[in-house]
């Protein structure tokens, strides 16, 4: 990382370019922490927006959700071109709706995600990654974005909409265009708005089928849940219906694939954690929290006050939005002892990775069984793995992540 | 102490129950029961620590 004296001038945790070359902000966090953790920030092409960056801050917001709303900014967005916001946004689901009509969507889909349900779920989880890590076993190297943790979790989701198995190609290339559309890699030469449609509008269409096909033959599948659904007495709309499914298929890919490739990197680079696992396999639980607190996948979202307010003595007018930065609250050294030390023991881990209060993170439950039955079969089954060259991030400031990581590595088959 | 839960928020995502067991029961309908609603004083530190790890804070304290 470039040494630099950081000043309030001369900031830089929101520009994707940033990101691409450096990772995480971490230095910059601590010094807006300790220096003016609401941050009145202005950057190019983008309206300014509030800093948020300490724990206490983003739960006190996050648990005010009409006082500060979703729905006008959902995250700060920072396009390459100066641009004009779209008049109607270009998708309407849980993460642009308040309450109480956002709690009446969210219902309809929330059992299939609590802990008990997510349980039973778990030996097909099991399988998925078993045949993702069989694909690799034998080989000394690979790309374990690629090959290993970007698969599961498409895996896992795909079939939780029932989309049948020939299809999950498609669909992986579609999400990667919708939250990926900054990074060139995923461009296939236009803009990032043209990516964004266009993978948005495959989405469309291919749910339009799908639903279709579900409502004539209905399986046990959220997909067909969200088929049948009805808000206030009526059946779903269109337009919010192809958006569910915009938001499920898209929310638990680069998240959790980032923070399993994060996790990884993290036990390569504290050996001693990595052998405290292997050695105690029981703590996984905590383990796996550590991994999400770590890597935090999502860097932020936004909300706008609707009412002239106040946070930590800064007066916040209607209209203005602030930006909760998530991986700066989960290394808030008034929450965590040692915030800057991977600890794969640490408890109790009040982390917000996974957000908190009315926008909380639906998939957690199911994230974190992802999580475990990864880390579990690796720890298992993996005899070493170290770099075999630099890591290649992806240029975003909204979901942080690994696009490339080459590792060499040995690992056993699995044990019958 | 009185402890209030929201239903219509709670998602029986457990962690009230794994920081004060005394008070607060995840059931099969996925909500979290009260066992005690005005717990003791004594239980008022795991109280807390519940309505801190509530992801969907749904817990609130009253007096
Ligand atoms: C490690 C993996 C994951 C991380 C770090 C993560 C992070 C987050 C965060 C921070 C939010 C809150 C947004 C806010 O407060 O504005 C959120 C919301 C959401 N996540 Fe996740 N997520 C992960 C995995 C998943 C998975 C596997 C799913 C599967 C369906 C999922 C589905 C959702 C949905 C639907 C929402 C919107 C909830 C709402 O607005 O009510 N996420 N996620
Ligand atoms: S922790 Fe909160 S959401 Fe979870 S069961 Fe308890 S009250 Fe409900």
């Amino acid at each position: 990382m470039e040494q630099r004296q950081i000043t309030l001038e001369n900031l830089n945790i929101i520009g994707p370019d940033y990101y691409a070359k450096n990772g995480y902000p971490h230095a910059e966090w601590t010094y807006l922490r300790a220096h003016d953790p609401v941050h009145w920030t202005e950057f190019p092409n983008t309206d300014p927006f509030w800093a948020i960056t300490k724990h206490a801050d983003i739960v006190q917001i996050a648990k005010q959700p009409k006082l500060f709303s979703i729905v006008k900014r959902l995250l700060v967005f920072v396009p390459d071109q100066p641009s004009e916001p779209d008049p109607v946004p270009p998708f309407r689901h849980l993460l642009n709706m308040d309450p109480p009509e956002h709690g009446e969507y969210r219902s309809i889909v929330s059992r299939r995600f609590t802990p008990r349900a997510v349980r039973e779920l778990e030996p097909e989880i099991d399988r998925i990654a078993r045949e993702v890590l069989d694909g690799v076993t034998g080989k000394t190297q690979c790309d374990f974005v690629t090959d290993v943790s970007s698969r599961v979790p498409l895996a896992v989701i795909a079939e939780l909409l029932g989309v049948p198995r020939k299809d999950w190609d498609q669909l992986f290339r579609w999400t990667n265009e919708t939250i990926g559309g900054a990074d060139p890699e995923f461009q296939d030469g236009t803009s990032q708005d043209e990516t964004f449609e266009r993978a948005r509008l495959g989405l469309f269409q291919y749910f339009t089928d799908l639903v279709n096909e579900k409502t004539k033959r209905p399986a046990n599948d959220i997909t067909s849940i969200v088929a049948a659904a009805s808000v206030n007495g009526t059946p779903m709309p269109q337009f919010e219906m192809l958006s569910y499914f915009l938001l499920l298929v898209v929310a638990g890919n680069e998240t959790t694939r980032n923070a399993t490739t994060g996790g990884l990197l993290a036990l390569i680079e504290n050996r001693e954690q990595w052998d405290r696992l292997k050695k105690n396999p029981a703590l996984i639980k905590p383990a796996v929290e550590e991994i999400v607190r770590w890597t935090t996948p999502v860097i932020q979202f936004a909300r706008t006050a609707t009412e002239d307010t106040e946070i930590r003595g800064r007066k916040i007018k209607a209209g203005e939005s602030v930006c909760l930065f998530y991986p700066s609250a989960n290394r808030d050294e008034e929450v965590f002892d040692n915030p800057c030390k991977f600890d794969i023991g640490r408890d109790p881990n009040p982390h917000i990775a996974f957000g908190i209060g009315e926008h909380f993170c639906l998939g957690a439950n199911l994230a974190r069984l992802e999580l475990e039955v990864i880390f579990r079969q690796l720890v298992e089954r993996m005899e070493y793995a170290e770099l075999a060259g630099p890591v290649e991030r992806l240029r975003s400031s909204f979901v942080g992540g690994i696009k490339h990581m080459p590792i060499k590595m040995k690992l056993n088959p699995a044990r019958q | 102490m009185k402890v209030v839960v929201d239903l219509k928020l709670c998602e029986g995502n457990q962690r009230c129950m794994e920081a004060a067991p005394e008070v607060f029961d995840v059931r099969e309908d996925d909500k979290a029961h009260l066992l005690m609603e005005r717990p003791p004083e004594s239980l008022r530190e795991k109280v807390k620590l519940a309505m801190r790890m509530c992801p969907r804070q749904a817990i609130t304290l009253e007096d």
